[in-house]
């Protein structure tokens, strides 16, 4: 099965995760027909340290949902992925382009919220 | 104590106490200063003429004991860049000072004799009236300095170079606990309106002051415990939270991975250089330099968010604050620029000379747009700051923003509302904005249309992002919520807390209903929001304005925007619905 390149940024605490302090910008090889899942997975970010999802400037997935993991990935992709400390005001992402699967969970689930609770409760 | 309108006549240079009158007192911050204007001001007059003024007002709970960053100033006027009514609000010292004196508003009014300047010193005993003679060509950050040897401790608002020079583009500085200039008035060219009354300072001390009167203790201080909470335990708003760790700027590649982020005076929604001028990049130079360079810095005093942040230099010592989304975004990514630390002198020539950070930014885009630089020029664009420090006729021309720098270089693509530029958020890609920038009371501003009652956010999750329908509503209700909240005296931010957590909402309604003792509940929000944004549209209306400059501007709806080749699409008739029941109520 070839292997595919794939353009990431990470943002926040979970740069770490890809040799970075506040921010990583690097390639990374993933194999067959890769998802964001995927690329997560291969990462190590866990859905709670996950915020705000992008794949070539379309939001994927928010703070709280889970909903860009069968987003399938090609060759030469981007995607940028920031920690769930990272705030988007709604008036400043109000009519942003989203992926099926996020309009769908968003209509689904409601609003979303950002997380409140403190990180060790 | 009644809380009392101080009215400081600069044509005589007497100042009177009045009571506030009944019909004002329900008023404090943003509210107080629209209804002032639109009572006292000719909405004709010329903004730097003998009949405009300058009203300055505290919020509602500015000044309380412990209210959780509640220290905002509401500057208000009929502007100079835009002919509209104008409010703009600033952190700093000014607003608790202003309040704790047992102020509600200061009315600056009339014109001393021509090249009569003064600077005003405000205590619990009156107003004095000193010659400004030796403050006269000099930046913020040296009025700063020399005002806090003989008044020290005080709250300074004053403004630079722009002021003087009466330019559309100035801003009015109020400094923060460090004494520096940073917190800004800045947008719609309110510094100008100050220069026009003589003034280029007001000193502000407290000292012995009445402070502020709470109607009902018990219900503010249960307001004030559960608001305070809510900030603290947020994941956007708590110590370490995305503001406080990151600032402002946190937005930078957020906004760009969405491809939304105006880059090249609007030519793309995408910047290659965004990460290097980001929230996060500013935090790597901070620990990197480990100098006086800080994030988590407050404002003013009693801010628990802290999300500004002090820039160092290469050596460590404190360059700037604060280096804002805005003003990273303005000068970094709209003109090509992705060098921080120019970006960060750029800010502080801004702060000196007294300019707004966003159309100092745009302007100079837009000149490099018409061929006076080349974009990412960094060192040319931090040499034009010395045009207006002494005042060349291409210093006056950047300096009145960004439509007579686009008349001046020939170029078309102006991105302007009502002759305000717009802020670092691309309408054609987040269509939602567009909607608040052209039907705002203030020209296109970002901080008009906030949201903060969950009722109102929870239809983003039902609403289609890829459809028009329901954004004018929304609109509407962004801008009342804000205009509730610029009345308050409390930051924006607090929006953050206020929308997620139920209790945080009913603690700032609680505090105001505290301090100001009447019955207030969160649907009373959207109708006194309401209430403003009427005075406010109804100003302009007599000034000339109809609905047909509730439009962006025409390149938009032709020129695609990459990487999503959008354009902008929303109809008049939807545009026109957020304002049409003005006439009707």
């Amino acid at each position: 099965m070839p292997s595919i390149t794939i353009n990431i940024s990470l943002y926040g605490d979970i740069a770490k995760h890809a040799g970075g302090h506040h921010v990583a910008q690097t390639e990374i090889m993933l194999d067959g027909d890769p998802t964001i899942g995927d690329l997560q997975d291969k990462l190590g970010i866990s859905a709670e340290e996950k915020g705000y999802v992008f794949k070539n400037a379309i939001l994927c997935d928010v703070p709280g949902f889970d909903a860009a993991r069968e987003e399938s990935l090609c060759e030469g992709d981007h995607v940028g992925i920031f920690s769930i400390q990272h705030m988007w005001p709604y008036q400043y992402r109000d009519g942003v382009r989203m992926s099926d699967a996020l309009a769908r969970a968003l209509n689904e689930k409601g609003a979303m919220h950002n997380i409140y609770k403190a990180t060790e409760e | 104590m009644t809380r009392k309108i101080v009215r400081i006549n600069m044509s005589n240079q007497k100042a009177t106490y009045e009571d506030v009158p009944k019909k004002w007192a329900k008023w404090g911050g943003r509210g107080m200063t629209s209804a002032i204007v639109f009572e006292e001001i000719p909405p004709t007059c010329h903004p730097l003429g003998p009949n405009n003024k300058v009203v300055i007002a505290p919020g509602w709970v500015t000044g309380t004991p412990a209210a959780p960053s509640s220290g905002r100033t509401s500057f208000g006027g009929k502007s100079p860049l835009t002919g509209t009514i104008k409010e703009s609000n600033a952190g700093g010292l000014s607003g608790q000072k202003i309040a704790k004196l047992g102020l509600a508003a200061i009315i600056l009014e009339g014109t001393p004799a021509k090249d009569q300047w003064y600077y005003l010193v405000i205590t619990k005993d009156g107003v004095e009236f000193k010659d400004a003679s030796d403050l006269m060509g000099k930046g913020m950050y040296e009025i700063d300095e020399i005002l806090w040897k003989d008044y020290p401790k005080t709250a300074v608002i004053g403004i630079g170079q722009a002021g003087e020079m009466k330019l559309s583009n100035a801003g009015i500085s109020v400094n923060d606990p460090e004494n520096k200039p940073g917190r800004y008035a800045g947008r719609g060219g309110l510094g100008a309106v100050l220069g026009a009354r003589g003034i280029k300072a007001i000193v502000i001390d407290d000292a012995g002051g009445p402070g502020v009167d709470i109607a009902n203790k018990e219900l503010f201080e249960k307001g004030r415990k559960n608001l305070t909470e809510a900030i603290q335990e947020h994941a956007l708003t708590k110590k370490d939270g995305g503001l406080n760790a990151y600032g402002t700027d946190v937005l930078m590649n957020i906004v760009n991975e969405a491809g939304g982020l105006p880059t090249r005076n609007f030519s793309a929604g995408q910047f290659e250089g965004a990460a290097k001028i980001s929230g996060e990049a500013i935090a790597e130079v901070v620990e990197k330099r480990d100098g006086k360079g800080m994030t988590g810095h407050g404002c003013h005093p009693g801010c628990i968010i802290q999300c500004s942040n002090i820039y160092p230099d290469e050596s460590g010592e404190a360059l700037v604050s604060c280096l804002e989304y805005e003003t990273a975004w303005a000068l970094g990514a709209n003109c090509g620029i992705d060098n921080l630390d120019i970006i960060a002198r750029m800010t502080r020539e801004c702060n000196d000379l007294g300019l707004d950070t966003i159309e100092a930014g745009n302007s100079i885009a837009i000149a490099m747009e018409g061929g006076l630089l080349e974009f990412g020029d960094a060192e040319g664009a931090l040499k034009l700051f010395n045009e207006i420090r002494n005042k060349t006729p291409m210093g006056r021309i950047l300096g009145q923003g960004v439509e007579a720098t686009a008349k001046a270089f020939g170029v078309h693509r102006v991105p302007t509302v009502k002759g305000q530029s717009m802020p670092a958020y691309e309408p054609r890609a987040i269509k939602g904005i567009g909607v608040t920038y052209a039907t705002s009371t203030m020209g296109a501003d970002h901080t008009s249309g906030y949201t903060i009652a969950p009722e109102i956010a929870g239809v983003s999750g039902k609403l289609d992002p890829l459809t028009d329908e329901g954004k004018a509503d929304l609109s509407l209700a962004f801008q009342a919520s804000t205009a509730f909240i610029d009345s308050s005296g409390y930051c924006l931010f607090i929006a953050f807390p206020i929308l997620d957590i139920q209790t945080g909402f009913e603690g700032m309604v609680d505090t105001v209903a505290g301090v100001m003792g009447i019955d207030l509940t969160g649907d009373d929000a959207i109708a006194l929001g309401k209430e403003v944004l009427k005075m406010e549209r109804l100003f302009n209306e007599r000034a000339g304005f109809t609905k047909e400059d509730d439009r962006l501007p025409e390149f938009m709806r032709y020129e695609k925007l990459p990487p999503h080749d959008v354009v902008w699409s929303m109809t008049d008739e939807e545009l026109d619905k957020v304002f049409a029941w003005v006439h009707e109520d």
